[in-house]
């Protein structure tokens, strides 16, 4: 008797349960979930962290001295500080002096100079994945940033370092300022508070990190100091590396937004009433590398020149893609300052066979095709793509053969400069020309240049003249002899620029993306 | 009794390191850079060599086998090339989910596996033992990950009867962690909200994971029951006038407990590799997505873990099964 | 005439007798003839039309269409080329492996047997898919590959069979005769051993093949299996997962595949073990 008891008991609290559903309504309205891919996520600590996933959810976690104008990536302006001041040194350097602002951090403890000086220092002491843009970029080192007082940071900077990289640069996550006596108490042997923060956070901004389950979710809760209190009160991460359990997450209302929708399933979901979907920018191209070293298959430029007459680009972006591309040849993209969007290739396999038959190639050639597994930009998956260009490439005498590997090692493969060709992905690390220019034209970079064993000295010399010249003007002048040079003559083909598809239910408002990925979650409101 | 289960834990010893040894071989024939896979794309050979040195990746393959052994004694699984976590907190975090697939699609097993056989066997070469018959055939033979997508299509986006992908519904605050199973923590927690929601969402991964063991246990149990049923002393007893259902249940299915226990025994072992397929489509935060991640990230230490506690649970269970053979069988004894 | 009188024989009247076997048996002959006909019954499966993407079944494509607009027939037909020879080359790999390591430890017994069956153990124990996901992480995917990496988790199973049938065969009075006439310990293994186990083998190779075939769609699916664009079973439901909606034929056929594939080839395994084994008749 007693088991049918209990079993009673349990009946009743599920029919309480199911009744209480509708009590969840509220919270809805302020919680914002997100289904997305987030197994790139390894630490949210902002001095350390430099994936994809990491950076948009850590902008808003920890403000930067300087941040962008909302999507707008052409205008710097105003975070930490009020303003900032740009000198000469007498060695030819420069130095900028920021001017901090009032604010406080989730502790409650004020913003500091010495709280910024702490932060930079410890992304050069732990040197991690992204430290590199301090110490190679910007050529810091422990003690470049000064305290002069509580409210004023001086960054000194050496010589051949253009300040305005550098302003860009600190928007970055990298210089994302966390409360140095909060974390200090929580550094357990050399780990500079790492450990500790892989579950909290200590940051400025609207949003603090409350829990991470890692492979389930990442939920950060609105920071009560942050003086504009945010209508989204949390918001909610979760991994979903499906498209179609993002489709269907979406569909049911179990998620707000979806990151990861293929191009197929994006273009239908545009003609659902119930959804918005919005097609970001993004600063990737997706490129072929060619190996253009002494007696590798592509040596001889007009190989090259065949392959980029050869791919079809206009059927890559219109049938596969369905549109979530634009057509791009040159290595600075669109929404970069100098970007060229010349198209200096049209498809024309006549040409493409003229070219390989001067190229003594009529008899065709065979190449290993080192493709990543996943997606590929614009949600279109890298073994449908490589599929499309071997069957282009097929048709001018290049036999390829796919080798489809995990991205760690096709990585391993290109960066031993031992690929033959590759399809992939490129990201710069920061918005500004030289992002791009310099890893992609100047080979001692030791960048993609580098592994695609293209050693030009134009194309160093160029990258390096544009990369040290403060004339904007001259700049400019300089990127569009650049682009027009790496286009005919680099190692690669350049296949497109992906927009990154975004799906919202109908209820979500003031969702914004930046081209470097970055979401102002304080900018969100969703209608009941 | 117990001189056989010293023995067994010595085996059991020697399986475990050996598992651990493969997985440490195979790691180390990977023509590929975990450094370079943990630093991404964009990385600097210097940084590289930097971050090699720091995690001994640089040393040669038997000082990284020692000192892993080392650190294994001392109950440290290591650290996660990837993530810096250690790799036991990792494995805290993952398994219970799987822990909880598992159990789910056990029950779903023997909830459904066990009385189709039982009917089957009852009406043999009738149609209803026919009709589970043609299931379990059928059931045996589905690849896991498309009866996953179209149970997700089917149940979650045409007919909305189940919750879609992931271990609850994301409005609702999750439990105060205890065991790391949503549904166990929700009850202990009296949060029944929480646990209704954590049971909807377990139902689909469970059931579509345990299709191919109820199939699999539906078959044995019919077999095991046929064979039972045409034994004498069964015969006698229905003979002597019992009813037959009395007869059955009680001799039939008691003597069919063997072979079910050692088929739940395999089933449990091999219910993980099950995982890694359901748990990717059903974004379930479990051990087999974390497999995955690990493997495809070059992560040796812990893809090295996962396979040690994997192989460590799995002989667990087959020794708790050889034990309970004996309980249950009183003919065996172990010397 | 033999052949009615084969026919007639016991064994042959049981097999035939039970309508699953016969089934079985069937599609088993039926797929072998589809994957030698391959060049005959289908077209080419490469060829690519991104204007006809995603199209349903139709009688130029009886079913549909893919994502880069290839024939989903033809690719499945070529695809079973590939899932067989897999799966016969596992079991094969596995067999000689297996075999010979199951029948070295039951022959030499002592230290020897304890050694290789802890050995088959640690194969036992370790998770099938994770070690095929490793092997074919380490070797780079390729079709070769899957093969090493699938033989490499089933072959336990052959070495545990025949060391215990070795055990059970060893006992019996023709080979203790033998033995006591001094024939050499390897000359029994394969005059009196071999015949003896070839029934349960028989069985256990026909369930592999259709277990082999499951575990190579299942690496394929995760992206660890044959390179793309081969037709392969289990990477084409899984680059063709994403369709579900638009293109449900594109990912249905191949996985309906593997499922008649692996069906055929259990109910083959069921048969035989009612023929060649009266005894099990009823133990499954």
């Amino acid at each position: 008797m007693a088991r049918f008891r209990i079993a009673w008991v349990v009946l009743v609290s599920l029919a309480a349960g199911l009744l209480t559903f509708g009590s969840a309504q509220s919270a809805q309205q302020q919680t914002l979930v997100i289904g997305g891919d987030w197994t790139d996520l390894i630490t949210l600590d902002p001095g350390v962290a430099y994936e994809f996933s990491s950076t948009p959810i850590d902008d808003n976690i920890y403000q930067r001295l300087v941040q962008f104008d909302g999507t707008d990536l052409s205008k710097v302006v105003p975070g930490l500080a009020s303003s900032w001041d740009i000198a000469s040194t007498a060695d030819g350097g420069t130095t900028i002096t920021f001017h901090l602002k009032d604010a406080k951090f989730s502790t409650g403890r004020p913003v500091t100079a010495q709280d910024v000086v702490w932060s930079f220092d410890r992304v050069i002491q732990i040197n991690g994945p992204s430290a590199f843009l301090f110490t190679d970029v910007a050529g810091m080192k422990v003690g470049s940033t000064k305290a002069l007082d509580d409210k004023t940071v001086q960054l000194t900077l050496p010589k051949g370092v253009n300040p305005q990289i550098i302003l860009n640069m600190l928007t970055f996550n990298i210089g994302g300022v966390m409360d140095a006596t909060e974390v200090q108490k929580h550094i357990d042997g050399n780990d500079y508070g790492q450990k500790w923060l892989n579950d909290h956070s200590a940051g400025s901004g609207p949003y603090m990190l409350d829990r991470w389950d890692r492979g389930s979710q990442v939920v950060l809760t609105a920071n009560p100091e942050y003086p504009n209190p945010p209508s989204i009160k949390r918001v909610i991460l979760r991994y979903m590396q499906e498209s179609n359990a993002q489709r269907a997450a979406i569909t049911s209302g179990e998620i707000d937004v979806a990151y990861n929708f293929t191009p197929d399933a994006f273009n239908q979901a545009a003609t659902d009433p119930n959804l918005k979907t919005i097609k970001t920018d993004s600063f990737r191209m997706q490129y072929l590398g060619m190996n253009s070293g002494p007696g590798a298959p592509f040596a001889d430029n007009r190989v090259r020149d065949a392959v980029r007459y050869a791919i079809d680009q206009q059927g890559i972006i219109n049938d596969l893609l369905g549109g979530l591309g634009r057509p791009m040849q040159t290595i600075i993209p669109y929404g970069l300052m100098g970007a060229d969007t010349t198209q200096y290739y049209t498809y024309d396999l006549e040409k493409a066979k003229q070219l390989m038959a001067e190229a003594g190639k009529s008899g065709g050639m065979t190449v290993e095709f080192l493709v990543a597994t996943g997606a590929c930009g614009g949600g279109v998956p890298c073994a449908d793509l490589a599929a499309k260009i071997q069957s282009d490439l097929a048709k001018i005498g290049i036999t390829t053969n796919i080798k489809q590997t995990t991205s760690a090692q096709l990585y391993t493969i290109y960066r031993q400069q031992a690929a033959q060709l590759v399809l992939a992905e490129w990201s710069p690390d920061y918005p500004d020309p030289n992002g791009n220019a310099s890893p992609l034209a100047d080979y001692n970079a030791k960048s993609l240049a580098w592994r695609n064993v293209w050693n030009d000295a134009e194309g160093t010399k160029l990258a390096t003249e544009a990369a040290t010249s403060t004339d904007p003007a001259q700049r400019k002048a300089l990127y569009a002899q650049l682009t027009k040079y790496v286009a005919q003559n680099g190692p690669y083909a350049i296949l497109y620029q992906p927009y990154v598809p975004i799906v919202t239910t109908a209820k979500v408002q003031g969702f914004a993306r930046s081209a470097q990925g970055d979401v102002d979650y304080a900018a969100i409101s969703k209608l009941p | 009794m117990l001189s056989f289960l010293l023995r067994r834990l010595g085996y059991l010893i020697f399986v475990v390191w050996g598992v651990g040894f493969a997985a440490f071989f195979i790691s180390h024939i990977v023509p590929a850079d975990p450094a370079a896979a943990a630093l991404g794309s964009n990385a600097r050979p210097a940084q590289i060599e930097a971050y090699r040195h720091k995690y001994g990746l640089d040393l040669p393959a038997y000082q990284q086998y020692l000192r892993y052994m080392v650190d294994l004694f001392r109950g440290d699984l290591g650290n996660s090339l990837r993530t810096q976590r250690p790799i036991l907190s990792d494995l805290k975090d993952f398994f219970p989910a799987t822990f909880e697939l598992t159990l789910g699609a056990m029950v779903f097993a023997v909830l459904f596996g066990l009385p189709f056989g039982v009917i089957a066997a009852l009406y043999q070469d009738r149609p209803l033992d026919l009709i589970v018959r043609t299931l379990a055939l059928v059931g045996g033979a589905t690849p896991v990950y498309w009866l996953a997508i179209l149970a997700l299509e089917l149940f979650h986006s045409r007919l909305g009867w189940l919750p879609g992908p992931g271990e609850l519904n994301p409005y609702l605050i999750e439990p105060h962690r205890i065991t790391g199973m949503m549904v166990v923590d929700a009850a202990l927690a009296g949060e029944w909200q929480v646990f209704w929601s954590a049971l909807r969402h377990l139902i689909m991964p469970a059931a579509v994971l345990g299709a191919f063991s109820t199939a699999l246990l539906a078959r044995m149990v019919r077999s095991a029951m046929l064979e039972v049923l045409s034994q004498d002393y069964v015969r006698t007893a229905r003979a002597k006038g019992l009813a037959g259902r009395v007869v059955t249940f009680k001799h039939a299915l008691r003597n069919a407990a063997l072979p079910v226990l050692t088929v739940m025994g395999s089933l449990l072992g091999s219910l993980l590799t099950g995982a890694v397929l359901t748990e990717t489509i059903f974004s379930w935060p479990g051990i087999g997505s974390y497999a995955t991640s690990s493997a495809i990230g070059l992560d040796f230490p812990a893809v090295m873990g996962v396979t040690l506690v994997a192989g460590l649970a799995y002989s667990l269970i087959n020794l708790l099964v050889d034990v309970l053979y004996a309980v249950f069988d009183p003919r065996i004894t172990y010397a | 005439m033999t052949a009615p009188a084969f026919l007639r024989s016991k064994p042959a009247r049981r097999f035939l007798r039970n309508p699953g076997t016969v089934l079985g048996t069937a599609l088993a002959v039926v797929l072998v003839v589809i994957a030698l006909l391959a060049p005959v019954l289908a077209g080419d499966p490469l060829l690519q039309n991104l204007g006809h993407r995603l199209q349903g079944p139709s009688a130029q494509h009886w079913f549909g269409t893919d994502q880069l607009g290839r024939d989903v027939w033809s690719r499945v037909v070529w695809g079973s080329r590939i899932s067989l020879r897999i799966g016969f080359v596992v079991v094969a790999v596995s067999l000689a492996v297996g075999g010979a390591v199951g029948m070295a430890a039951g022959m030499l017994g002592g230290f020897w047997d304890e050694l290789l069956m802890r050995v088959t153990d640690i194969f036992l124990a370790f998770p099938a898919l994770i070690l095929a996901m490793a092997i074919s992480a380490a070797l780079g995917p390729s079709l070769g590959n899957v093969m090493i990496a699938v033989a490499a988790v089933s072959w336990p199973n052959y070495a545990r069979l025949l060391r215990a049938q070795v055990l059970a065969v060893r006992t019996l009075d023709y080979v203790e005769a033998s033995r006591a006439l001094g024939a050499a310990r390897f000359r029994q293994a394969f005059l009196h051993v071999l015949p003896n186990t070839l029934t349960p083998l028989l069985v256990q190779a026909s369930f592999d093949i259709g277990s082999a075939i499951l575990t190579a769609a299942g690496l394929g699916f995760i992206g660890f299996g044959a390179q793309p664009p081969t037709p392969e079973w289990g990477a084409m439901v899984s680059e063709t997962r994403n369709f579900i909606n638009e293109a449900p034929w594109a990912s249905s056929a191949p996985a309906l595949a593997i499922l008649v594939t692996v069906l055929a080839f259990n109910l083959l395994g069921d048969g035989l073990r009612d023929v060649l084994d009266p005894r099990g008749r009823t133990r499954r």
